[in-house]
Formats: structure tokens, C-alpha cells, sequence
């Protein structure tokens, strides 16, 4: 048997669905339909009245999910997009991220966003909006970049008393596949080491941890080590192991699909400048998406955000700093 | 049942009693006496930043209030002094907030009309307007999903929030959902010191319910019978299954949007309408018609009523303030990531 | 006639593959443009795979109930060459490369992606590298703070050939170097060796120069002679120094930033040898002081110094030293001036040299010795250089009036 990213997404919210009562979901498109990328497929039946198709109002999804988890309930929001998260930005950053903190009453909503760039998707179907939700104190971003991640990660936001801006990535959605559900799993907050290398370290998040893998077994051939690290949550960030890494290596390039701007690479990278500076052999490097909106043609597109190429190329000048 | 859209009779025999007239009037004029103290402490300097009052609004307020039970949901706005009083909140609370005491229930994180009990169903309000109505859905859904039938939320916005895509989306949403949700608009025709013909272009904004599909209902805002009969009824039908009440009140704020701001804007003809009325007075005109209040008994309300606020601002003004090193400067519920996420 | 591959489109959002339900016309079947030629299912709905364009099927490459990848060639359409130019259908679309390993299994279906982008330029900029890298004049954070612990100094690493960009010494180069040291005898240097080089570095990290000027010594030597007790023979280009700074301290002065700070007091060091360094006592005033009142003073320090107890009066806060490196017999060296000062005077041994007599006609036995001045050439040039030590070898020729 094996088992899709979007599966494991699906399996995840079955089981939250079966193991708490507390937990419903509600997006658009979610109900019968199963959601636009099936995320929510056959949930519906099995778990008759809690799968609840929203009208399109993300900000009104967002608060009736606040609402709800006041009440003691742990929704699960369904954007369609990522990109449509706007729409509900205010209810996400104003109220759902700053409620524990004005009235020590815990607000655990999970807020999916399918994120991140597939071709031919275009400036509004390709965000990934991890920056921006990282920016506000009270919220916690998750970005999986494996099967086994989605799972966990997911049942995890769930669990948390905390909100939760659940990045999953919608080119790992039918890409990415694994044996099996995993049986445990790092606790959230906690990033990995993907790839073990001396030579330089990689950091990232989300698809592009699987870019820079490919990298790294590039690489490999011609005797450089990369040390790969995928970060898991982006924010909390976890800075120990980013910097034990850079320890090892004394060579860091850090890879976002975001935009460059005050984004996830920036901070850290700004974190290793700040505390990590004595570690460092060359000046710590960042690769993001070119700051424009994310192109249409795959022809731009594919060059519009990092990509195995490009990253290759970034390292292979780091190494000779 | 009412069909939507369409506001019920008005059955004159409901009359409100005397105990909840003088209930509503006791926490009207406690609501003003309390509005009073804090925009004196605000002229003294004791209160940091805005001190917003709901002077002329009272009627309106304390009637969703006493409308609500135990176990509803209330999420007032920045005019609801009264309306938060009867539903429960007590002075001290209210106080404490406004003086950003670490005891009160925003512990001096939030401050003045932001301020709730979410555990009691009390919701403290974020500034964005119309944000609150769908957080009020999302407490009913909940009970929905729970088993729990027979409560309501009401949520209180004035007809400049109406403009708002939150408000629609809000309202469209009680609606599809059918929630027991009264929203209440108190049209006091200046948003700030925009008047309400750069807000909507509606003959009403009753008019609004039909479109939505829900039950509408008006009140002269400045008439606590007329508030009280009104609410009730609204409550009521929700309550019942009659699904999302829209109640818009015509009234006048007799004071600035915020203590610093002056009004001087309104409408001259305005203040000498109907709706410039004082409905404290209004109201302590009709208990003394109906004979269920006389002069001194008014009198001593009053005293009463000073002598609450007066104790509970010299109790809370002899309060430590907050403690900055003290504070654990924790946004995050779940203590186990708070070490890897506030560094820096 | 042109073929053209009917492909398996994107179908929807990250939809990586679809599956064929059936085939909606034949091989061989002419079919229009825009007409539906093949029916597919994703996981998300059922949908059909139209023509390009007018043309005939050749084949179907795709079998019924397979999934094949987004990309996929499903079949081939013979089209016109007009057709084909017309449309630009020569070529399939390039598609898009992800790292990400493709789900299907039916890989050998799938068109090559476009390697048109490979020498994508990543958008990571920075400065370069330093161009004087090579060495150890440019280090890395990490060799720095890893310097700092074993304090050590980039002179350390001359020795140390750099593999790193512009050869530049990386933490690998520099630990094999240290690994390379635990090979060889080690043994403590002197606290006063530590010093010296400490002070010889940081002199170092100035552009210094040197000129040279034989002088005849002949009339100093028989001054030396007359005089009990004897003033050595630097104590003379002591004075000859002092006197000539006193005429013009500029040659003295110090470059800081954009500002020379001048002497204020004709302040002269000499240096004497002590055990395993050298100690450069001063004479204060010097050129207040005739040469005959200096000579205890000079004879007293050499003792202490080479005791090691040098006095506080005399350490520190001269202008410039003078060297007698013809005590070691050697005719000529570039002595360092002291990090804090400008000028070193260096005096050679003395020779007997034939010197050309004009009146005489005929060569003379003269006794000769270089005087050497070295300088920082940021204060001051060869010809000023060239002048003071022309003044000095003046004054020294007329040792009676030092």
C-alpha cells in the first residue's frame, strides 16, 4: 500500500474526526464534493453533520471557527487557496492569534491553506503565505514537507490549544508518496535533519526541502556534502538545530518558495547572523521566489522560484566563498 | 414562526413588568454614572489611552442585556455599558479594565471596552466592526454541534459597521445557518462624525433583513419600554427557531465618539429631535407614570448607584499596576513551544 | 506528414496523473480541432483530452485503465504542415521540473522536461570575496572566532597555502595546519619574544622603506679615541639624529587617519640586545645635551637594559631609535621602526675602504660605514629620507661639535 501527501491530509482529519468529538470542519466546497483537492473526501459520510460546506466568506469561516473553539470545539477551516487566507486575514491575525493572549482563554483553530506553486496556477493560486502568518505573535505555522509530516503535523495543529496556520503544499499533494501512515513522529517545533553532510547546510521548508535534496544527491556525486535541515514549523522556529547544523557545515544557504521580503529565510538568516556569526565560513545566503506575483507560464513560472537548478547553482558559488 | 424578512406584530399586551423596569433602569443609570467616572478619570489623566461611552445608548444596550440569560452569548460594542452590566459583567471588571489593573480580566493586556469573559459567554470585542458577529455564529454552531438548544447570542454593531463585508458576510452566514443570532444595530446616524448618508443608501436599514432572509425589527432606540418589548421579542423568536433577528434602534449619542472628541458635528435639529432625547430620563419618566418610582426613590438609586462606582475606582486606584518583568510575555497556549518561539 | 503527441494535460490544481476511461475515437479516425479524443479520470473528475488541431490518429500509446503522469505522450495526430506551422505544434510545451519524484510508474511515457533553464542565475548576491585574499589577510567569521581561541595571528598562517576562494585559507586548510604542528617539537616562546613579535606585526602593518648613505667614519673613530669615557659609535648617530630632528621634526611625525602628529620633545631610543629579544631604552631631550653629558646616561642604560632593569624614565615615548647592527659585523639591514614611531636609524659595522684622494691623486685608506634609514612611507618619502640622512652623515662628520 502506499499513500499520497493528500491522503495522509485526508486520514489525518478522519481520525481527528473519529478520535474528538470537538473537532468539525468547515470550508468551502468541503462537504459532499470531498473539497477541491478531495482533501475532504468521504468525510462527509463517515462522519455525517460535522463536514459543513461554509459560504464563501473566509473571514465569516474564520470567526465562526473562533467562535466555535471558545466554545470549546476545535475546528478545522479548509481554505480553498492559500492565497484566498486574505479574505480572513483580519479574524486570523486580530482575533484568532491575539485571543489567549487578551483573555487567557486558548483559541485552537487549525486553518489549512493548500500553499505554494504548481505550474500554470497564476498570481492567485500559488501564494505561499507562511510569512505573513509568521509575523504575528499567537500563531503557530506548520509547513510538512513529507507524508509522514502532513499526518502527524496535521493531528498535531489539531491537538494544540494554539492556532494553527497548516501550510500544506498542493504540488506534494499527488507527488509525494509514502509506504505508510507513520506510527510516531518529531513533536512539533522541532526541525529535522533531512540529509547528513559536513559541506554546507540547507535549510528548508515545505516542497522545497525535496529540492534541495535532489541537490544534495547531485552534489554527493561530486564529493560535497550537504547538510540538509527541514525546518517543519517555521514558526515556533527551532533555532538549535539550525545552528548546530551551521556549526557542522560553517556554510548555510536558506530556501524559500516565499517571496524574499522579511520573509522565513530572512529571519533566518538573521538569527544565524546574529547568533550564529563565529560559525560561519562564508556570509549566510538566502534563495526565495523572485519578488514579482507568481507567473502564469510554466516557462516563468518554473524559473520564477527556486528550483534544483537554481539552488545547485547558489550553493556551488557558496562553496566557493 | 415568522416568515423571514417580515417583523412580527407588536402585541401591545406584553408590557414590560415593574421589577424589569426598574432592573433595566437601575443598570442604565449605574451604566451612566460608571461612563461618568471613567471620563472624568480620562480628564484626570488616570485612564491611558480612549475612553469611549455609551451616554444616550443605554435603553437600547441594557435591554439586550436583560434580554440574554445566563448561558447566552453577548458580544457588545464600545456604547454597551449598560447592556454589559445587565448581562453580568460587574463594575469592578469594567473598572479594572479601564485602568489596566493585572487582576481584571484583560490583566492590563486589553484595555477599556475590550474586555470580556469568554468562558461566560462574554466576548471581548476586537476594534474591526462587524468581526464579531461571525465569532458569535461560530459560539452557536458550537452549541449545535454540542446539543445545546434554547441559547442565543446577540451581537451589537452601530450603522457604520454595516458597511462593512464582515457584517454581510456575518449575517449572510447566521442566515444560511439558521443560528439563533440577534443582531442589533443601533443607528445613531454618525459613524465617528461620518453621517449615516455616506453609509448606506437604504430607505432603512431594516430593509436589509429581507434581503438576507431574516426577521427585522425597529425601535425608537431612546424608549426603554419600547427597547425592552422589542429585544424581548427578538430574543424570543430567535430563542424559538425563528433564526437571525436583525433589530435596528434610531438613536443619538449624546457624547463625542471617543472623550476626545467634542460632537461637534451632530446635527443641531438632530439633537433636538425625538432621537437627542435622554432615555435615562425618558425612562425615569415613564417608572414615575407608571407609579413604580418616585423622586427620592430615584434619588437614592442614584446614590446608590455612586456610591458602587466611587468604592470600586478607590479600590482599584489602590491596585499594584501591571508588572512588566513580571509578565511572561506569552502569546502562545501551548507552553512547551513558547521557548523556541519567543527568542528574539 | 508532420506527428504531433497527444498529451495528458493538467487537469486541475497539483493534479499529478490521470487514468484513462476510455477512447473516444480510433487509430486511424480523422478528427477535428477541439474534438474530444480520449476520456480520463483524476482523482478530483472525469474529463476529456481534445486535438490540437485537425488531423488523423496514428496511434494510442496509452492503454485503457492506465494512470499516466501530467505530460504523458497518449497517442500520436499526423497533421498538416500547415497545421503544424500554423499552431507551433512542433514541439510539446516544455514542462515545468520539480526535484519532487514522480509518482507514476510509467515513467518511459513521459516527454524529456526542457533542460532550457539549467544555467538558471539564482537571485543570492553578495560581495566577493576580497581580491588580496589569498593568504590569511581575509578570514572567515569561523576562522576568526577559532583564531581568537587558539590566539593566534594571520602572520601565524603565512606558511599556510590556501585552498579557498582566492586562496584564501579556509577552517579546513587551517586545521590540517594545526594538525601538521602536533607532528613537530613544540616548545614555549619567551614572554619577550611574544612581545617583540607582537610589536614587529603590528610595525608591519605599515608600507616601510629604506635608504642608505656610506658615510666616512675616520674623524668619529679619532674623536671616540680622545674622549674617556668612550661614547659608543651609535651614541654619535644618537646626537647627529637628535640634532637634525631638532632642525626639522617633521621626518618625526606620525600619521594618524588624516592628521601628523608632531613631536614634542626629541625623545631617542637605542636598541640594545637582551636575551632572546631587544629593549629600546631613551635618552630624553637629547638634543639639548651635548654628546660628552650623554655618554653616562647612554653607558648606564645599556647595563640596566641588558639586566632587565630598564627604569621607568627611560621606557617608552621616544620619536626614534637608532640601531647599531655593525656590532654584529654587519654592513647593511632594514631594521623595523617601533610600531609607535616613524624612523629607524641603523648604524653598520666600519671598514677600511680605499677611497680616490683628489688632491692627493691616489687612492687613501679611509674607514667607512652605512648609515641606513628606514621610514613609513606614509609620512614621508625617499628625498626626505634622501635629506635627513644626508644632515646626519653632515653632522657626524664633525664629531667635535656633537
Amino acid at each position: 500500500m502506499s499513500i499520497t501527501y493528500l491522503e495522509a491530509i485526508r486520514e489525518a482529519q478522519a481520525r481527528a474526526l473519529a478520535d474528538d468529538p470537538r473537532v468539525f470542519i468547515y470550508g468551502q466546497d468541503v462537504g459532499a464534493f470531498g473539497g477541491a483537492f478531495k482533501a475532504t473526501k468521504n468525510l462527509a459520510v463517515e462522519f455525517p453533520g460535522r463536514v459543513l460546506d461554509a459560504p464563501i466568506s473566509e473571514d465569516a469561516m474564520v470567526g465562526a471557527a473562533i467562535g466555535a473553539a471558545i466554545e470549546g470545539m476545535r475546528p478545522i477551516i479548509e481554505m480553498q487557496f492559500a492565497d484566498f487566507s486574505t479574505a480572513g486575514f483580519n479574524q486570523i491575525v486580530n482575533h484568532a492569534a491575539a485571543f489567549y493572549w487578551r483573555t487567557d482563554v486558548p483559541c485552537p483553530i487549525t486553518v489549512r491553506l493548500p500553499c505554494g506553486g504548481t505550474s500554470g496556477s497564476g498570481p492567485f493560486h500559488s501564494q505561499s503565505m507562511e510569512t505573513i502568518y509568521a509575523h504575528y505573535p499567537g500563531l503557530v505555522v506548520m509547513t510538512p514537507a513529507t507524508v509522514e509530516d502532513a499526518y502527524s503535523m496535521l493531528l498535531e495543529a489539531v491537538a494544540i490549544d494554539d492556532p494553527v496556520i497548516f501550510c500544506e503544499h498542493k504540488y506534494l499533494y499527488y507527488h509525494l508518496k509514502a509506504e505508510a501512515l507513520p506510527k510516531e513522529a518529531l513533536p512539533v517545533g522541532k526541525a529535522r535533519i533531512a540529509r547528513a553532510g559536513r559541506d554546507l547546510t540547507l535549510i528548508a521548508y515545505s516542497a522545497m526541502v525535496h529540492e534541495a535534496l535532489a541537490v544534495a544527491e547531485e552534489l554527493a556525486t561530486e564529493g560535497t556534502e550537504i547538510e540538509v535541515v527541514d525546518l517543519r514549523t517555521v514558526k515556533p522556529l527551532d533555532t538549535d538545530t539550525v545552528m548546530a547544523s551551521v556549526a557542522r557545515t560553517g556554510r548555510v544557504l536558506c530556501v524559500g518558495e516565499a517571496w524574499p521580503w522579511g520573509g522565513v529565510t530572512a529571519e533566518v538568516i538573521a538569527r544565524i547572523a546574529s547568533e550564529g556569526f563565529d560559525l560561519l565560513d562564508a556570509p549566510p545566503q538566502r534563495l526565495n521566489a523572485k519578488d514579482t506575483p507568481v507567473p502564469y507560464h510554466p516557462n516563468l513560472w518554473m524559473v520564477h522560484r527556486p528550483t534544483s537548478q537554481s539552488i545547485a547553482a547558489a550553493v556551488r558559488q557558496l562553496l566557493r566563498r | 414562526m415568522l416568515p423571514p424578512g417580515q417583523p412580527p406584530d407588536r402585541n401591545p399586551g406584553t408590557l414590560p413588568t415593574r421589577e424589569r423596569a426598574v432592573a433595566a433602569y437601575r443598570w442604565m443609570l449605574l451604566a451612566r454614572i460608571l461612563d461618568d467616572k471613567f471620563a472624568s478619570l480620562y480628564r484626570g489623566g488616570k485612564i491611558h489611552g480612549g475612553v469611549f461611552l455609551g451616554r444616550g445608548q443605554e435603553a437600547l444596550s441594557v435591554a439586550v442585556g436583560l434580554a440574554l440569560k445566563k448561558g447566552d452569548v453577548f458580544a457588545p460594542l464600545i456604547r454597551d455599558a449598560a447592556g454589559r452590566l445587565a448581562f453580568g459583567e460587574t463594575v469592578l471588571d469594567a473598572v479594572r479594565t479601564y485602568l489596566g489593573s493585572p487582576l481584571g480580566p484583560m490583566r492590563a493586556r486589553d484595555g477599556n471596552v475590550h474586555r470580556g469573559r469568554p468562558r461566560e459567554g462574554y466576548l471581548p470585542m476586537i476594534s474591526h466592526l462587524g468581526a464579531m458577529i461571525s465569532v458569535v455564529n461560530g459560539t452557536l454552531l458550537a452549541r449545535r454541534f454540542k446539543g445545546i438548544s434554547g441559547t442565543v447570542g446577540a451581537a451589537c454593531l452601530g450603522e457604520g459597521g454595516t458597511s462593512t463585508g464582515a457584517f454581510h458576510e456575518a449575517l449572510n452566514q447566521a442566515a444560511v445557518e439558521k443560528l439563533p443570532l440577534v443582531l442589533v444595530v443601533a443607528n445613531n446616524h454618525y459613524a465617528y462624525s461620518t453621517h449615516e448618508s455616506r453609509q448606506f443608501a437604504c430607505r432603512s436599514l431594516v430593509d436589509k433583513a429581507i434581503g438576507y432572509g431574516v426577521t427585522g425589527h425597529t425601535v425608537e432606540g431612546t424608549d426603554l419600554a419600547a427597547c425592552l418589548e422589542v429585544l424581548d421579542e427578538a430574543v424570543n423568536c430567535a430563542r424559538s427557531g425563528g433564526g437571525p433577528q436583525l433589530v435596528v434602534a434610531q438613536l443619538l449619542r449624546l457624547c463625542g465618539h471617543g472623550e476626545h472628541d467634542d460632537a461637534h458635528y451632530i446635527d443641531a435639529k438632530l439633537r433636538a429631535s425625538r432621537d437627542g432625547r435622554d432615555c435615562l430620563q425618558v425612562a425615569a419618566e415613564w417608572l414615575r407614570k407608571c407609579g413604580w418610582a418616585d423622586t427620592a426613590t430615584l434619588a437614592q438609586w442614584h446614590d446608590e448607584a455612586v456610591e458602587k462606582v466611587e468604592t470600586t475606582v478607590a479600590q482599584v486606584q489602590r491596585e499594584p499596576g501591571p508588572d512588566p518583568f513580571a509578565e511572561n510575555w506569552r502569546a502562545l497556549a501551548t507552553k512547551h513551544l513558547h521557548g523556541a518561539y519567543a527568542s528574539a | 506528414m508532420p506527428e504531433i503527441p497527444i498529451i495528458m494535460p493538467q487537469l486541475g490544481e497539483s493534479i499529478a496523473e490521470a487514468t484513462i476511461i476510455s477512447f473516444l475515437v480510433q487509430a486511424g479516425d480523422s478528427v477535428r480541432a477541439d474534438q474530444d479524443v480520449i476520456e480520463v479520470e483524476t482523482n478530483k473528475a472525469t474529463m476529456n483530452v481534445t486535438a490540437p488541431c485537425p488531423g488523423k490518429v496514428r496511434e494510442f500509446r496509452a492503454k485503457l485503465n492506465e494512470s499516466y503522469p501530467v505530460g504523458a505522450v497518449l497517442g500520436l495526430l499526423e497533421v498538416s504542415e500547415v497545421d503544424a506551422a500554423r499552431l507551433g505544434l512542433e514541439t510539446s510545451p516544455p514542462l515545468a521540473k520539480s526535484a519532487v519524484r514522480d509518482a507514476s510508474a510509467s515513467n518511459e511515457n513521459q516527454p524529456a522536461a526542457s533542460q532550457t533553464n539549467q544555467s538558471v542565475k539564482p537571485t543570492v548576491r553578495g560581495l566577493p570575496v576580497p581580491a588580496n585574499a589569498a593568504g590569511a589577510t581575509y578570514m572567515s567569521p569561523r576562522m576568526k572566532a577559532r583564531m581568537n581561541e587558539l590566539g593566534l595571528h594571520a602572520a601565524d598562517l603565512a606558511g599556510v597555502a590556501g585552498s579557498g576562494a582566492a586562496g584564501r585559507v579556509t577552517i579546513n586548510d587551517f586545521e590540517k595546519f594545526l594538525a601538521n604542528l602536533e607532528q613537530h617539537k613544540l616548545s614555549g616562546a619567551s614572554s619577550m619574544r611574544v612581545a617583540v613579535a607582537d610589536a614587529m606585526r603590528r610595525s608591519w602593518t605599515r608600507p616601510l622603506a629604506t635608504v642608505a648613505l656610506p658615510v666616512r667614519i675616520d674623524a668619529l673613530l679619532a674623536h671616540r679615541e680622545s674622549c674617556l669615557p668612550k661614547p659608543g659609535p651609535a651614541l654619535y648617530a644618537l646626537r647627529a639624529l637628535a640634532l637634525a630632528l631638532a632642525e626639522n621634526s617633521a621626518p618625526a611625525g606620525r600619521l594618524v587617519g588624516n592628521k601628523i602628529v608632531h613631536p614634542d620633545s626629541i625623545d631617542i631610543g637605542f636598541a640594545v640586545e637582551a636575551e632572546d629579544g631587544v629593549l629600546v631604552p631613551v635618552l630624553r631631550k637629547v638634543d639639548q645635551r651635548p654628546l660628552r653629558e650623554l655618554v653616562e646616561r647612554y653607558n648606564e642604560l645599556v647595563k640596566l637594559t641588558r639586566q632587565r632593569r630598564l627604569p621607568a624614565d627611560a621606557t617608552g615615548g621616544g620619536i626614534a631609535t637608532v640601531t647599531n647592527f655593525g656590532t654584529f659585523g654587519l654592513t647593511w639591514a632594514t631594521p623595523i621602526p617601533l610600531p609607535e614611531q616613524t624612523l629607524v636609524l641603523g648604524m653598520g659595522a666600519g671598514r677600511k675602504v680605499p677611497s680616490w684622494d683628489e688632491a692627493r691623486q691616489q687612492f687613501v685608506p679611509v674607514v667607512e660605514a652605512n648609515l641606513t634609514l628606514s621610514f613609513d612611507h606614509r609620512v614621508l618619502d625617499g628625498g626626505a629620507a634622501g635629506r635627513l640622512l644626508a644632515r646626519i652623515a653632515k653632522l657626524l662628520a664633525e664629531p667635535s661639535d656633537l
